[in-house]
């Protein structure tokens, strides 16, 4: 979810919250593709294999182009109903979930996330669908955590999960989390933005 | 929601397996119908296709 330059507003200097801010900005109430949602397409398609779980599938498209490109079993879960109907009418099997809550034990071999990241100031949270799908707390891995935690048990024996990690979620923090979840981790792609640098992570159990 | 989302999903709550009732369905899917919970008995409705799969006091945040 990069601030990217294509808008060209020129503007320096925001931290997380206020860009977290600037991307609420308009009355969207589902998250639309960006670079963030290249890249895990990007990973995914590469990597993915059997039976694929998009969590915060958000409009569907990562998931519609793993299921196009690779010819792959996919489903899309959200929180957020909205999102949810935008996947299905992409042709995404789509579930209104909370993150891996509804699945069961081994049911995939791909686990898919590009989670809400955006560090955010409580005081500057704004409470709204738009929000729910950028803001990551005041950390900015609220919903990592829980995710890594659970992971494992939805996820098939020989399976993987591809998470998108910011700089500005703290790339050494969720490498921490992401070992002690007892997954090894491993860059795909990545790529760098004026604001931030995306990067894919293939986690496969150590 | 097609039939063979059942082998994946379960009760959020207890990871119980859930049974289907369907209300409404044509050739490829089930359109509207209720998941049930096979342990705790919670309700989970299909609206339009997708099932709604929140825990329940989830559920009544995001209808607000």
């Amino acid at each position: 979810m990069t601030g990217g330059g294509d808008e060209g507003d020129g503007e320096n200097g925001h931290d997380g919250g206020d860009l977290a801010a600037l991307r609420g900005a308009d009355d969207a109430t589902v998250y639309q593709p960006a670079e963030d949602s290249g890249l895990l397409a990007e990973a995914a398609i590469e990597e993915a294999h059997g039976r694929v779980l998009e969590v915060g599938t958000g409009s569907g498209w990562v998931a519609e182009r793993v299921a196009t490109e690779r010819d792959l079993d996919v489903v899309g879960s959200d929180r957020n109903p909205h999102a949810a109907r935008q996947a299905r009418e992409r042709g995404v099997e789509a579930v209104v979930a909370d993150l891996l809550s509804p699945f069961r034990e081994d049911a995939f071999d791909a686990v898919c996330f590009n989670p809400p990241y955006l560090p955010t100031d409580p005081d500057n949270e704004w409470d709204d669908w738009m929000e729910h799908a950028l803001s990551g707390g005041e950390s900015g891995r609220e919903l990592i955590e829980p995710f890594l935690a659970d992971v494992g048990r939805v996820l098939a024996p020989d399976g993987v999960v591809l998470l998108l990690v910011s700089s500005l979620t703290g790339y050494d923090e969720v490498l921490a989390l992401v070992e002690e979840a007892g997954f090894d981790h491993e860059a795909v792609v990545e790529e760098s933005f004026p604001f931030e640098t995306l990067t894919v992570l293939a986690l496969r159990r150590a | 929601m097609k039939e063979s989302l059942m082998d994946v999903i379960c009760c959020p709550l207890d990871k119980a397996a859930l049974e289907l009732d369907v209300d409404e369905a044509d050739d490829e899917e089930v359109l509207a119908g209720t998941l049930t919970c096979t342990e705790c008995g919670e309700t989970y409705p299909i609206e339009d296709g997708i099932p709604n799969l929140l825990p329940p006091d989830m559920r009544e945040e995001a209808a607000a």
